[in-house]
């Protein structure tokens, strides 16, 4: 039997009745100055208490019956198995070694979350996603950069041609994911060259004219393919949605991931790659290379060059391995079959 | 019956004590995958509620779990709707952004609706009737004079969002009466946008500067990096003083809300001042940014506990007498859509 005082409130005026209330037998009896009212358990609804607060007891016909006798609430919440989660909650909130384990868990989830959930979760989508998904969002994305930070390139067409051919026979005789080469100028990017999605391949001016010869561009290129091929710039844009879902579940706060999402379109290059997908760009361009009889060494050699190059913000490298560690798979091997 | 005693609204709650429920909501709310958030909420506002007395008395919030989890899912999917529209097609973003910008007085009333519904005090709900065509005026007519006006219609619309909000507020049957004017709402703004252009003018000036010096004959260097520095102290003082204004509007907003307020027989003394809301405001900021995020439960408290304080009910010696008016059921969608968009709707 738990007994317990309180405050009643009929609903229809904001009168406080003092009452005395009494749990007995599946009964809540509440009485008070000419008060005398029983209720079976069924009909009650009990909040569980939070922390020290005030507890309400919801009575039928809109009564309330207010108290701060914590332990005689929770008893009560206990005896009419309702909200159950929230009673679960209120033990886990009722120590503080439990609240240290939250503490704990929060911070393992949130890091594992972003660490590996989110791209593992973006991987698996890019499968189920159509290709005609990237072409669009890649023609979006062009569209925008050339309003903003790419200018028509200033090469002479002869040469854009002549670079566009040798990419294009060499793709004749080995496979090659479907892209489209592009040249154009940027100061923004400098000497770069960037994968969109759905296989449109943007080289910059700048990047001819740092590179020794047209096999350090097709070296380049082939990196590229290898992004293009393993569709590295959805699962990117997917992770950054990912990643601002996270955000969201913790803060609470989605203005600063709308936000985000203006930028868009260049937050896709500037984000970076991972360096898992550097990794897997690599493999792949010193697997086409060696097939197309290019020594992988012209590959280390402008990435070196491009590594000096950085007063420019190449965003080639920016989230790029070191790129000694990088460069050494390529100048080992000048197998060519 | 005197009708002049005074009721010290009061905030009992503890930083520690929220601590555990926050860190606890978190966790629970990361391992379900969001589902919990709608539990959290509710026990996070139970627990404000709870601990904010008046006469002795608490606030208590009615909102289920269960309809917060709903209306949640609805935002939600408009969220995801616009996310995906903004990668597949910037335009058809756009549309979605002017359809939400249409929605937006219903947001608006269905958001205060049902946050006056599941409030309730001495066991009688609040309520609010604005209508959505007022809203739509207020929130969008009014809203496109401010490019013509060039931002100079501001504080009036700023006096008519808060007289909307007192005027349609209703507790049990007893509706709310504003006797406002826009008056003191228009130094509050000027001070507000004298502060924001300060930067600016510092940014000015050093350009001047460094134009000046270059034409007395100092090295280009010299002179960029007088710009340079002048851009530097402007741009960080322009994220300073940004707490800093909406500090001062905030505690200003909330005294001209409640004071020119009278709910029956009840009126409202509110006398929140600008500078210790900076205070406030600044010291969480640092606080939370050293324990990386740990002190927010505190922050929290701190500023309820002094919006509580700042505020004083005067009425009859019997709080007693209000009555009851018709019950009504409400959804949550709106509410949590304002919640999810981060629109600020109103007072908290």
């Amino acid at each position: 039997m738990t007994t317990f005082i309180g405050d009643l409130f009929d609903g229809r005026s904001s009168q406080a009745h003092p009452v005395n209330v009494t749990l007995n037998e599946g009964q809540l009896l509440v009485s008070g100055e000419a008060i005398a009212l029983a209720f079976p358990l069924d009909q009650i609804d009990v909040d569980p208490p939070v922390g020290a607060a005030r507890g309400v007891v919801h009575l039928p016909e809109g009564r309330e019956l207010h108290s701060a006798d914590l332990d005689a609430l929770a008893a009560l919440s206990r005896a009419t198995a309702s909200n159950r989660p929230e009673r679960w909650a209120r033990h886990l909130e009722s120590r503080l070694s439990y609240a240290l384990v939250a503490l704990l868990v929060s911070v393992l989830v949130i890091f594992a979350g972003l660490r590996w959930g989110v791209p593992a979760a973006a991987q698996l989508a890019t499968h189920t996603l159509p290709t005609s998904l990237d072409r669009h969002i890649g023609k979006e994305a062009l569209g925008l950069m050339d309003q903003f930070s790419l200018s028509p390139s200033q090469l002479p067409l002869a040469r854009q041609q002549a670079l566009t051919r040798q990419l294009a026979e060499q793709c004749g005789k080995q496979a090659c994911p479907s892209y489209t080469l592009l040249f154009r100028n940027s100061k923004l990017f400098g000497a770069n060259a960037m994968a969109l999605p759905g296989g449109t391949i943007v080289v910059t001016d700048a990047l001819v004219d740092l590179a020794q010869n047209d096999a350090e561009i097709l070296a380049v290129i082939a990196h590229e393919l290898g992004h293009v091929e393993h569709r590295h710039s959805l699962r990117l844009a997917l992770q950054s949605i990912g990643a601002g879902v996270i955000l969201v579940a913790i803060t609470g706060d989605i203005g600063s991931v709308t936000d985000l999402a203006a930028g868009l379109p260049s937050l896709l290059l500037q984000n970076g790659y991972s360096r898992d997908m550097e990794r897997q760009a690599d493999t792949y361009a010193l697997a086409w290379l060696n097939t197309a009889c290019i020594p992988p060494k012209h590959f280390a050699d402008i990435l070196g060059r491009l590594d000096k190059d950085s007063t420019d913000s190449t965003t080639l490298l920016d989230s790029h391995p070191g790129t000694p560690q990088r460069i050494k798979p390529f100048q080992i091997s000048p197998s060519c079959r | 019956m005197s009708n002049n005693k005074q009721y010290p609204m009061q905030f009992t709650g503890r930083g520690g004590e929220y601590f555990v429920i926050w860190i606890v909501n978190i966790a629970l709310t990361l391992v379900t995958l969001g589902i919990y958030s709608a539990w959290a909420k509710v026990r996070t506002l139970r627990w404000f509620y709870g601990h904010t007395l008046l006469d002795n008395q608490a606030f208590s919030y009615l909102a289920s779990p269960m309809q917060i989890l709903k209306g949640r899912l609805i935002a939600l999917a408009a969220l995801v709707a616009y996310y995906a529209a903004s990668y597949y097609s910037p335009m058809l973003a756009i549309a979605l952004i002017v359809i939400f910008f249409l929605a937006l007085p219903w947001i608006v009333v269905s958001s205060l609706r049902f946050r006056a519904r599941q409030s309730a005090y001495r066991g009688l709900r609040f309520d609010f009737t604005g209508t959505v065509g007022e809203a739509a005026r207020i929130y969008i007519g009014w809203q496109l004079l401010i490019i013509p006006t060039l931002g100079l219609i501001l504080p009036y619309i700023a006096y008519r969002q808060v007289k909307f909000i007192a005027e349609n507020a209703v507790y049990g049957q007893t509706t709310a009466r504003y006797r406002g004017t826009s008056k003191p709402f228009w130094g509050v703004y000027l001070l507000a946008i004298a502060l924001i252009l300060l930067p600016l003018f510092v940014i000015a000036f050093g350009a001047y500067q460094a134009y000046s010096m270059q034409a007395a004959g100092a090295s280009k260097e010299i002179a960029a990096a007088a710009a340079g520095s002048s851009m530097l102290i402007g741009m960080v003082s322009f994220y300073l003083i940004l707490p800093v204004v909406s500090a001062l509007i905030q505690s200003r907003t909330a005294n001209f809300l409640y004071n020119p307020t009278m709910l029956g027989p009840v009126g409202f003394d509110s006398n929140q001042r600008a500078r210790d809301l900076i205070w406030i405001y600044l010291s969480n900021l640092v606080l939370i940014a050293l324990t990386l995020g740990i002190f927010i439960p505190w922050a929290k408290v701190r500023l309820a506990r002094y919006r509580a304080e700042r505020l004083t009910v005067t009425g009859p010696a019997d709080l007693g007498q209000f009555a009851a008016g018709q019950q009504q059921s409400s959804t949550a969608t709106g509410a949590e859509m304002a919640d999810l968009f981060d629109l600020n709707i109103g007072l908290t």
